[in-house]
């Protein structure tokens, strides 16, 4: 399987991961060559980071593993935690998501790169070392020394992880393993880590395993794709063949769901339902239920993983009979068609932000000045997009709108009503603003209240607006965004997080709101998942003529569901225009810089 | 559009063993409260019946227990005493709990002034040493064991804001908050519809605790004089009672001592069990 007479460097058989009898993961197949860069790619739930800390020898308690993970021929799953440690850091290195907890608070940065040399004879004196943490830090592309006299929270979150990098590289492993490294980070920043973790990848000549639920990423710059589902894998093979031709239907649904960032579709193609967690799908496939193809013979057993030609296997059984209807959804996607938006129309704005500033208190009393001399327009029907990163004040913006922040200065007006400070406003002007404008949220876990029933929280919502409740209101509302009406006895902790965001979205769209501040609507979900909301989306803009004001990092997003964006930096709007031109020609540095980062595909990067 | 049953067994935990420990602390808290409920139905002898001829004697097979200097039959002293045991201590632990809520959600939700105000007359609940305090209170304004409950009320309502307070912060920024403040729904009916709900099981965590420390602190006052009348039996007055015939019939002492100790200490594993399981 891995070609030459030469041994492999990590070679995991059969591995398989289960909390007590319920399993997370099963019989895992991986190779890794020297300097070879793979990518585990999967959503939320798959089981991808517990593989990875299964390698690593570091799975939380109660969480066991079986099978082997042979190492350059030593057997990782059969060594005592004594001789595990001297294999971690100085052979297998580990780099985690969140920069911010990788780090332990109270040591100075350079503390954590001198603390992985101290065991080495070479670095025996103080003076030496501190000598090599300058050259690893370099290394990293940190030239500034005093970086390694600064304590973690006095640092950026980039630069955490560099540190976090050149800690995870100072013993010089043959194996990287790096758990989402850029998902935290602001996007700019995201391009900068894997542009450098490919680089020292590159240099030392070390295995990359790259853990990360971004295909786009995965593809840019890893060799081997290995597709992980509900704890099981579904395809394997090289990174270009399996972006040209998929042979899975769950990569292919992964493909097309992704929202290409070069051309605006008139709708994602999405995958229907959500994730299913693997002990449910132990005796089938774990994709049948989502599975437009899914047969009998899907739900009968868990289909092994097979060769399907040199060095790409796929665990669907009817890959064969399908496979053709597979090329010609994949060809139809990639010469698809770019449509042109419609503008919206110019009279009659909706709403009017002039010169808002916001500035807020902050530590010792320094001013934090979030929002500075911001003006935009909204016209009726229209889907603008705020672009920035954080601490950039897009949300801050966003909450000021709907009343949730009082600008320090500035005007708004929504419908012809002034709406800068809610406090201040007449009782029935505050109530037909609300109802003009509502706001979905970012984080699906926490929009909800976990103590209210689905339809206890859209009755409130109709209530609000001083509509009649009645249950079958409750029931169109969630048919609207397409959830049955069955789904108002269930309570939050039982939805995905994408049937959190739709109830989310019913539950604003119960006011009968003109226009939607969406502040990261789909950043929290799976990509599987983010195209049918954005589907959703779009869909309700064309039946209701809704506004949006879509707020988000990902211009992949934007270019999908907004006319006009806004490019935000630093509490300035540098940019505005028609997103077509913005990101097609974009003038200022920053939006520049903020295009280049979005990571291409394997193919564009080659042609 | 997806069947509502496919995510329901989304969320399920693993089955949870209740430690031995805690079942033993709910075993002797049963036996408290059937005594409390039951009373002379379950003693074997009248609390009160005073047998001056035989004074103290101890355990013997008559007396289980023995008896005290005035004759009366200890086991049964200490069956009734489980009633002042409990009422007391479960007034304190309901008074602290609704003054704790409401303060601590008001000055949470709230902020501001309000919070100010709350807050600092915490901090002076805090900054007084409180059994002293209780011990001015009742030895001045007398009433005994009531007045004792509501000094305890007062001095528990303290560190319980700033519980519920913190707890209230938590869930304030969260989105779901924002989305019913966008809404226009009302301040009341965010803080008892909204918050609440999700607030109470930190409480009632807590409350327990406080369950646990009103029982200790009602046995000593009663010990010292301060709370229940002369004569009615009661757990930390039969201590004081008994401390003279500690050596003719030590159980007198021991038993009582024992019931104060195990109550208190079964309800703060319970409390400590709960915390573990709802507050995280």
């Amino acid at each position: 399987m891995s070609g030459g007479q030469t041994r492999p460097l990590l070679n995991v058989e059969g591995l398989s991961i289960s909390h007590g009898v319920v399993p997370i993961a099963t019989s895992l197949n991986m190779v890794v060559e020297r300097g070879q860069t793979i990518a585990i790619v999967g959503e939320s739930g798959s089981g991808k980071s517990l593989t990875a800390r299964a390698i690593a020898g570091i799975l939380p308690r109660g969480i066991s593993a079986t099978g082997d993970v042979v190492l350059d021929g030593i057997s990782l799953m059969r060594l005592a935690e004594s001789e595990l440690r001297k294999i971690r850091g100085f052979r297998v290195s580990m780099v985690m998501q969140d920069p911010f907890t990788m780090l332990n608070p109270l040591m100075r940065s350079g503390d954590h790169i001198d603390e992985m040399l101290r065991g080495r004879p070479e670095f025996a004196s103080r003076a030496s070392r501190a000598a090599e943490v300058k050259r690893r830090l370099a290394e990293v592309g940190i030239a500034d020394e005093d970086i390694a006299r600064r304590m973690p929270f006095q640092l950026s979150g980039g630069m955490c992880q560099r540190i976090a990098l050149a800690a995870a590289l100072a013993r010089d492993p043959e194996l990287l393993i790096a758990d989402e490294p850029s998902t935290a980070l602001d996007v700019t920043t995201q391009a900068e880590i894997i542009t450098l973790l490919r680089r020292v990848q590159r240099e030392r000549h070390m295995s990359l395993i790259l853990i990360t639920h971004n295909l786009r990423l995965a593809f840019s710059i890893c060799q081997r794709i290995y597709v992980l589902y509900a704890g099981s894998l579904l395809e394997v093979g090289d990174a270009a063949a399996v972006e040209r031709q998929p042979f899975h239907p769950y990569t292919l649904g992964l493909l097309l769901s992704e929202p290409p960032a070069e051309v605006r579709v008139t709708r994602l193609v999405s995958i229907r339902g959500s994730v299913p967690r693997a002990a449910d799908v132990v005796d089938s496939c774990g994709f049948a239920d989502r599975c437009d193809w899914a047969k009998q013979i899907c739900h009968a057993g868990k289909p092994p993983m097979a060769p399907r030609n040199a060095s790409r296997f796929t665990a669907c059984i009817r890959q064969d009979e399908i496979q053709g209807e597979l090329d010609a959804l994949r060809t139809a996607a990639l010469s698809a068609a770019p449509i042109t938006p419609r503008r919206g129309e110019t009279e009659g704005e909706l709403v009017r932000v002039d010169a808002l500033v916001k500035t807020f208190v902050g530590r010792r009393g320094y001013p934090i000045r979030a929002v500075k001399d911001v003006s935009l327009r909204i016209m009726p029907g229209e889907s603008v997009g705020l672009v920035g990163e954080s601490g950039s004040g897009k949300t801050t913006i966003g909450r000021c709108l709907v009343g949730l922040e009082t600008p320090t200065a500035g005007d708004i007006c929504i419908d012809g009503i002034p709406a800068a400070d809610f406090g201040a406003m007449a009782k029935a002007d505050r109530a037909r603003v609300r109802r003009t404008i509502q706001m979905v949220f970012q984080d699906p876990y926490s929009t909800l209240n976990p103590r209210h029933r689905v339809g206890q929280a859209l009755e409130e919502a109709l209530g609000a607006s001083g509509s009649p409740v009645t249950p079958e209101r409750v029931a169109a509302l969630l048919i609207d965004v397409g959830l049955s009406a069955a789904y108002a006895t269930r309570r939050p902790s039982s939805l995905s997080g994408g049937e959190r965001q739709r109830v989310a979205i019913a539950r604003a769209l119960a006011v009968k709101p003109r226009i939607l501040v969406c502040d990261e609507p789909v950043s929290a979900l799976d990509v599987s998942v983010q195209a049918q909301v954005l589907n959703l989306f779009k869909r309700l803009q064309a039946e209701h003529g809704l506004s949006y004001l879509f707020i988000t990092h990902d211009l992949a997003v934007i270019r999908q569901i907004a006319e006009r964006i806004y490019v935000l930096y630093r509490g300035e709007i540098v940019e505005e225009g028609p997103t077509e031109r913005v990101i097609g020609t974009p003038q200022h540095p920053y939006t520049r810089r903020l295009i280049e980062s979005t990571p291409r595909s394997a193919s564009q990067c080659t042609t | 559009m997806s069947s509502p049953a496919s995510g329901e067994t989304r969320g399920t935990k693993l089955p949870w063993r209740i430690p031995i420990v805690i079942l033993i602390a709910a075993l002797i808290l049963t036996v408290v409260v059937v005594c409390a409920v039951l009373g002379d139905k379950v003693s074997p002898d009248s609390p009160f019946l005073q047998r001056l001829r035989i004074g103290d004697t101890p355990p013997s097979a008559t007396h289980i227990a023995g008896t005290d200097l005035l004759g009366r039959d200890i086991l049964s002293r200490v069956i009734y005493g489980a009633r002042t045991a409990l009422v007391g201590p479960v007034v304190v632990a309901a008074g602290a709990f609704a003054m704790a809520t409401l303060l601590g959600l008001v000055s949470g939700y709230l902020g501001g002034l309000v919070d100010s105000a709350i807050m600092r007359w915490v901090d002076f609940m805090f900054a007084l040493p409180g059994t002293l305090v209780a011990i001015v209170v009742v030895g001045v304004l007398g009433g005994g064991y009531w007045t004792a409950v509501v000094v305890l009320i007062v001095l528990f309502t303290g560190p319980d804001t700033r519980i519920v307070r913190s707890a209230v912060l938590e869930q304030r920024p969260l989105p779901y908050i924002d989305a019913a403040r966008t809404l226009g729904i009302s301040k009341t009916r965010i803080l008892f519809i909204h918050i609440l709900p999700n607030v109470l099981t930190i409480i009632l965590a807590y409350v327990v605790l406080d369950f646990a420390f009103a029982l200790v602190n009602l046995a000593g006052l009663s010990f010292l004089g301060l709370g229940v009348e002369p004569g009615a039996p009661d757990w930390g007055r039969m201590v004081f009672e008994n401390r003279n015939i500690l050596f003719s019939n030590p159980v007198a002492l021991l038993l009582p001592a024992a019931m104060i100790m195990l109550t208190a200490v079964s309800m703060n594993l319970i409390g400590d069990c709960l915390f573990e399981r709802l507050a995280k």
